[in-house]
């Protein structure tokens, strides 16, 4: 078996003739295709689809998220307003968190990572591409759900984090908690889905030469935050599914004071899974800045590997911290100090990727196209939330602050300044790459300007209110608290934020109804997924691309080196060794699938039916088994030609 | 666009593989890491409650039963062996051998889930009796998932090996079914460990 | 009004201090960072290559390195002196106070309940929503829930504390300048959490010593005959089977007890201030007020209602 050298110029090897890369082209263009119509919609296990769809859908629930925010806005600003009742605005606030937490942020984080990072590692899809629509179908079944209850007045109430015993079955009877805590099972399953794919697909399907050190830092950030998912979620789906839902449908005493429960347990869990979950959104932003800097800038950033140890030491901190979201409640002195230091702490492997990225633009001269302007608007608004972060650390100054509108005003700095605004900038950044056509300029400079006004318009008066002593979550306030004016000022900056993403969407509209006009690297970046067509075909990467540096684009000066002697009649996709990236195996991969659907359906109806009846649970299973005979029946085809590894004595070379 | 050059070829590569030069192990592991995390996290829930009693379990609930818990942790132990034998004959690719193995794997979880039945009620409180109850429903009740998950799956793969020709990639299947089955034994261990017996000398 | 930088006590005024710092350094970072991203907009320090890739002017990377390398340092340096900074405010606050007052604030939805502790059982004072404390004396509250999750907050005063059914949790300060305080619920706890507000006054030690004096002492019973009848009807038509007021045969603690209520400056915990018209809208229908307040509407004629509101204007 030929296979390249990693560590030396490649030998000068044939260039592939055009007609051969046109005869494999058409191969694996019928191979990798879908069945036509709805039923191919159905079925699609192509990671871009189902990443494009996830993107989309997670992007509805940001529009919903902000008319939610939009009619709170407007019911807060003025004192004793009537537009909306107490009842209708509980169940708004808690909606508005819920959807962007669970259904907006953390699913288009991982969209972003299920459609490029195969095509960041030279692999033709993701390690398990039915695992994928699973999971997407999952999501689906809780955007759903959410909102159907919303509208049939049985949206949950309690806010995004239901603390007990309010979220109890005392103290909020009927079944508006429970939609609640099954739409974060469904997220939670999508989620880990995702997380699942995308560490494997890292881990085992780079392309050849594209050793640990030279995976690009988008990925890492993935891989990171998939880490995160694996070890955060099951927090909150214990909490929710397994110990508030059943305390609430049978009588289980998890969070009951009188026979033994604990009202702080929800705390804690629910915080051990609510802290990370927020750096779960944070790093990929952070992941998407370094690419458009080095493209930008024109430089390959500063600092690859502070930047690599900055994202793992964040991960790890990130799960020290939780308790400060508890600093008001009866936890000893000392164990809270303990968490404050952590807390301060850190801002220093953040601040250092700021550093870098500082560093990088310092040493060039930066185009200001929108995605940089983008960057520049997360560095004016996340550093300020990062700094207000730093102050709430502080058990002192929080127990001032905890439960304020500056608690408000923070975290809406960081996940917009810092997730909201990366996000932006990577949708101009790779939208060409995604649908072969550039987005607008000259709106995209409108949308800008506009939606960073206005978070700052809306949120820095925040700060002030808060230190003025409003509480968060009220439906309305008294006129003699003074609270009025800057609540207006902060409802003028919600309607310039709408207007801007207004802005966005007729921008996206726009540019969609043009001809496809960008080619494969419009921005002239340096990685892999750059190396394919605007959008890339169904399989990605015609041959799996060689990688000989961190920047390969702009590191190979002639042809891309590529391994050929794939099958053309199956789908193939190389499997490398963990670290060193050298070629180990081809494995056959999944054709479109139902089963995924239809499995999801079967979890909506276990699910959604367990707060009606354990008949569903049961019922639910058995529908299930069927889904899991037919997932796996369906990967029983014969096929001929194996080639079989020697036996699994001889370990795998590192 | 760039050009391609061509540097090597895959024509070599096998494409069934076992242990972790498979992707479907991989995925089998980051299920063990996700449900072994979770279970954890019960277990910790448990362990936390307990500062709300004086006594644990609380008074008026006795000690878990001990004797049909330990014999099902005899059938749990036994059970691995079935599933080393058919990993093994996996790896070596000899299909009798594995269906023959497969057979008694089958046999060999499925009594522990019969047993399960009685292991729950061998803890002498209802979840609904108190907190300690609950907790300790809980994190048997969510073992039990997945026990019942890995009975589906041996007994579908057994199924399935009998009805048709199997592709010879399926061996890699028998071999991470085996795989899953020691961490639920496993899992188990520690949690008959930690509920059953923990109360009567912590 | 109630604002965290308009401290009145030693605990407030430690934390106002802490955020003036936390300010001005911050603000200070901030500034610097945005400097520093502007001017490298300018792009002086670099030219393009042959690769079409931006290189540094010789010396710039080895500065620029030197310098990252000196800004983490200076932020580890920053973020060392605040954690002491904040480790040494957290000490003087955690230091427990002597010889304080002690009051036992309970929490329901959507009101507080106060029972100021005394060695001497008739001395024990049982009130809601308001609450006198004197001027330079400790004052301590031990914090629990009768049902969801509350927080004490007064600005002016203390930083908060959560009321967990289950637990109880004490906060103490010293008010070190008198004045009326409003405060507010700081944890959502249902549909009125809005609404849930509260008064602490602060007097100086011979104003609190009067009001003591008159809050230990029990109602007279009315003699003049409206009042004997807007008695009657508050004893019979629903009143006395949530309030109590301490002095009559009224004794039920489901709801904010009674006595002295004309003294107290609002209604409905914060809500509305103590007048006439304003506590006829709240007894004939709260849920006007606060839609899903425990408290039903009454069904009073005119001539009922009026005899009540001229009793209770009584309870001085």
């Amino acid at each position: 078996m030929t296979r390249p050298p990693t560590d030396r110029t490649l030998p000068a090897d044939v260039t592939i003739s055009e007609d051969d890369i046109a005869r494999d082209a058409r191969a694996l263009g019928v191979v990798w295709s879908e069945p036509p119509g709805f039923w191919g919609w159905l079925t699609t296990v192509d990671h871009k689809k189902l990443g494009k769809r996830l993107i989309v859908t997670s992007f509805l629930m940001f529009l919903a998220g902000g008319i939610e925010a939009a009619l709170m806005r407007a019911q807060l600003s003025r004192p004793e307003n009537s537009l909306i009742g107490p009842d209708r605005y509980n169940q708004l606030f808690t909606t508005h968190g819920t959807t962007m937490m669970f259904l907006f942020a953390v699913p288009v984080m991982t969209a972003m990572g299920l459609y490029f990072v195969p095509l960041m590692v030279g692999a033709r899809t993701l390690a398990f591409p039915r695992l994928n629509a699973f999971g997407y179908w999952n999501y689906v079944v809780g955007v759903v759900f959410l909102y159907v209850s919303l509208f049939v007045n049985m949206g949950p109430d309690t806010g995004w984090f239901a603390y007990v015993p309010l979220s109890g079955p005392q103290y909020s009877p009927g079944h508006r908690v429970d939609v609640w805590a099954q739409v974060v099972t469904f997220t939670e399953i999508s989620a880990l889905a995702g997380a699942v794919n995308v560490i494997v697909t890292a881990f085992k399907m780079r392309a050849p030469g594209m050793t640990v050190n030279r995976i690009p830092i988008f990925v890492w950030s993935q891989i990171v935050v998939a880490f995160m998912i694996v070890f955060a979620m099951p927090a909150v789906a214990t909490a929710s599914t397994l110990m508030l839902a059943t305390d609430r449908a049978v009588t289980m005493h998890w969070f009951n004071p009188a026979e033994g429960g604990d009202a702080l347990l929800w705390q804690h869990i629910f915080w051990f899974f609510g802290h990370p979950e927020v750096y779960i959104i944070f790093l990929p932003a952070m992941g998407m800045i370094t690419p458009i800097i080095e493209t930008f800038c024109r430089r390959k950033v500063f600092g690859y590997t502070p930047i690599v140890m900055a994202n793992i030491t964040t991960a790890f901190f990130a799960f020290g911290l939780w308790v400060h979201h508890m600093f008001a409640t009866p936890i000893p002195e000392l164990g809270q100090s303990l968490f404050t230091a952590a807390s301060i702490l850190i801002a220093i492997p953040t601040g250092i990727q700021i550093f870098c990225w500082l560093a990088t633009m310092w040493m060039s001269r930066p185009q200001l196209t929108v995605p940089i302007l983008f960057v520049l608007g997360f560095l004016f608004t996340f550093v300020n939330g990062g700094i207000t972060g730093v102050m709430l650390a502080s058990v002192a100054f929080d127990k001032q602050a905890h439960d304020t509108f500056f608690v408000v005003a923070h975290l809406h700095y960081v996940l917009l300044g810092g997730g909201v605004m990366p996000l932006f900038g990577a949708i101009y950044f790779w939208f060409p790459k995604m649908t072969g056509r550039l987005l607008g300029e000259t709106l995209g400079k409108w949308h800008f300007w506009l939606f960073t006004i206005g978070v700052n318009v809306t949120f820095f008066p925040m700060h002030i209110l808060g230190l003025e002593g409003m509480p968060r979550r009220m439906y309305t306030y008294l006129e003699p608290t003074g609270w009025g004016p800057l609540n207006l000022v902060a409802s003028i900056g919600a309607a310039t934020i709408a207007v801007s993403v207004l802005l966005f969407l007729i921008n996206v509209i726009a540019t969609m109804r043009r001809a496809p006009n960008a080619g494969p690297n419009p921005w002239k970046s340096s990685g892999l997924e750059w190396s394919v067509a605007s959008p890339p075909p169904s399989y990605d990467f015609l041959y799996a691309p060689v990688v000989e540096s961190r920047h390969p684009l702009w590191d190979t000066t002639i042809d891309l080196p590529v391994l050929t002697g794939f099958r053309t009649d199956r789908r193939e996709v190389l499997v490398t060794t963990t670290f060193s990236a050298e070629p180990d195996s081809r494995h056959e991969h999944p054709t479109p699938s139902i089963w995924p659907f239809y499995l999801a359906l079967c979890m909506g109806v276990v699910f959604i039916g367990s707060i009606f009846s354990p008949w569903f649970v049961l019922g639910g299973l058995g529908l299930s088994i069927i889904g899991l005979a037919g997932w796996g029946w369906s990967g029983t085809k014969p096929t001929h030609h194996e080639r079989v590894a020697t036996p699994v004595a001889v370990p795998e070379r590192a | 666009m760039k050009t391609f050059r061509a540097a090597g070829t895959v024509g070599e590569l096998p494409t069934v593989t076992f242990g972790n030069r498979s992707l479907m192990w991989w995925g089998t592991l980051g299920f063990m890491v996700i449900e072994g995390w979770t279970s954890a996290l019960i277990l910790a829930a448990y362990l936390y409650l307990r500062q709300n009693y004086d006594s644990w379990p609380p008074l008026t609930i006795p000690y878990p039963s001990l004797l049909i818990p330990t014999i099902n942790l005899g059938f749990f132990l036994l059970s691995i062996v079935p599933a080393i034998f058919a990993a093994r004959a996996a790896k070596q690719l000899d299909e009798a051998r594995v269906k023959r193995w497969l057979i008694v794997q089958c046999v060999a979880c499925v009594i522990p889930l019969v047993l399960r039945w009685w292991e729950l009620w061998a803890l002498n409180a209802r979840w609904d009796t108190n907190a300690y109850g609950s907790a300790a429903w809980t994190i048997v009740g969510f073992h039990t998932s997945l026990l019942v998950l890995d009975v589906i799956d041996t007994l579908g793969l057994t199924l399935f090996y009998f009805l048709k020709q199997m592709p010879v990639k399926a061996f890699s299947d028998v071999a991470d079914n085996s795989f899953y089955w020691y961490f639920t034994v496993g899992a188990w261990v520690v949690i008959y460990a930690i509920v059953y017996v923990g109360p009567r000398i912590l | 009004m109630h604002s965290v930088l308009d401290p009145a006590s030693p605990q407030a005024r430690a934390v106002a201090h802490l955020w003036w710092w936390f300010f001005g350094v911050g603000a200070a970072v901030w500034l610097a960072v945005m400097a520093t991203m502007l001017l490298s907009l300018r792009g002086r320090r670099a030219v393009r290559g042959a690769d079409d890739l931006m290189q540094p002017a010789p010396g710039v990377e080895a500065r620029v390195e030197r310098l990252v390398k000196g800004a983490t340092f200076v932020t580890v340096l920053i973020l060392l002196g605040f954690l002491t900074y904040d480790f040494s405010v957290g000490r003087i606050l955690a230091q427990q106070p002597t010889n304080p007052l002690t009051i036992q604030l309970i929490g329901h939805q959507w009101w507080w309940e106060a029972q100021y502790e005394d060695q001497d059982l008739t001395k024990r004072i049982v009130t809601a929503n308001e609450m006198h404390v004197p001027v330079g004396q400790p004052v301590r509250f031990i914090l629990t829930s009768r049902d969801v999750i509350h927080s004490f907050w007064v600005p002016n005063l203390t930083g908060k504390r959560d009321l967990i059914p289950g637990y109880q949790s004490t906060i103490w300060f010293q008010a070190d300048t008198a004045g009326t305080y409003r405060g507010q619920c700081a944890e959502f706890c249902g549909l009125q959490h809005a609404k849930m507000a509260l008064t602490i006054i602060a007097q100086p030690k011979a104003q609190y010593q009067l009001w003591f004096a008159a809050a230990v002492s029990s109602q007279t019973e009315p003699t003049d005959s409206t009042l004997l009848y807007g008695e009657r009807i508050f004893m019979t038509t629903g009143c006395s089977v949530c309030h109590a007021i301490s002095g009559t045969e009224a004794r039920a603690t489901v709801g904010p007890n009674l006595t002295h209520f004309k003294s107290r400056t609002m209604i409905a915990a914060g809500t509305l201030p103590n007048t006439r018209e304003n506590v006829a809208r709240w007894v004939l229908n709260p849920q006007v007020i606060k839609p899903g307040t425990q408290m039903p509407p009454s069904p009073l004629n005119t001539a009922q209602l009026s005899a009540l509101l001229t009793y209770l204007e009584t309870l001085k």
